[in-house]
């Protein structure tokens, strides 16, 4: 899936021009960008939160040469998939398979999809 | 920022209605959980790759009592950010250097 696929979707299920699909789209990832260069974290309800981490500096190696580098501090995104995501995409994919059944699956706590867990 | 604010921002920017934009908001994280849910990978230049990870089923063993179990096949998430992000996010401060984040952000 791609960024077409999901403008399509918007046009066909929510009524809008292709072009007017196209901007809310584009204003929803770039509001999603823009809010974690300034650090702060998105949580979408249902699907994961997309939070920025702080690594601090480490050493590291350079794999071709072995050669001890270090690996500067840095920012990157963690995205962490709701709770509701995770047992969602356990559940059909159990009733494909012949091991055990989707019945004995306890362990998709569909519970708190919004939790704070730091690391 | 929560689901709700990217609505309202939405309003606030396009000529939209409150319930058009928490349709579109709706519909495009609905759409990407059933794309992930029926196994397709996904990818949004710029922002990043969602994939769909396999884990195949294997015989675990209790630790406590080393009584085996079989653990069953399962699929997890991997998130890859993509370069745009990635450098936006990553951008190093007037001094050179990344700055951490506030108390407040992380």
């Amino acid at each position: 899936m791609t960024k077409a696929d999901i403008i399509e979707s918007v046009y066909e299920r929510v009524g809008f021009s292709k072009k007017e699909s196209a901007e809310l789209v584009e204003l929803v990832f770039d509001t999603l960008k823009e809010t974690l260069e300034r650090g702060d974290k998105v949580k979408v309800s249902g699907f994961g939160n997309f939070q920025p981490r702080y690594k601090k500096s480490r050493p590291g190696r350079n794999p071709q040469s072995g050669q001890p580098i270090e690996i500067t501090a840095r920012r990157v995104v963690k995205f962490v998939p709701s709770q509701v995501l995770k047992a969602d995409l356990n559940d059909g994919f159990l009733f494909e398979n012949d091991g055990p059944t989707a019945e004995d699956d306890n362990d998709a706590d569909t519970g708190d999809d919004d939790d704070d867990d730091d690391e | 920022m929560l689901k709700s604010d990217l609505v309202n921002i939405l309003v606030a920017k396009k000529n939209v209605t409150q319930k058009q934009a928490e349709a579109v908001v709706e519909v495009i994280f609905g759409s990407m959980k059933d794309a992930l849910v029926r196994g397709e990978n996904i990818e949004i230049r710029g922002l990043g790759a969602f994939h769909v990870k396999h884990y195949g089923a294997y015989q675990g063993r209790n630790p406590k009592t080393g009584e085996p179990i079989p653990v069953k096949a399962k699929r997890g998430l991997l998130f890859r950010a993509g370069k745009e992000l990635k450098d936006r996010v990553n951008k190093p401060g007037p001094d050179g250097k990344v700055p951490p984040l506030s108390p407040s952000q992380s």
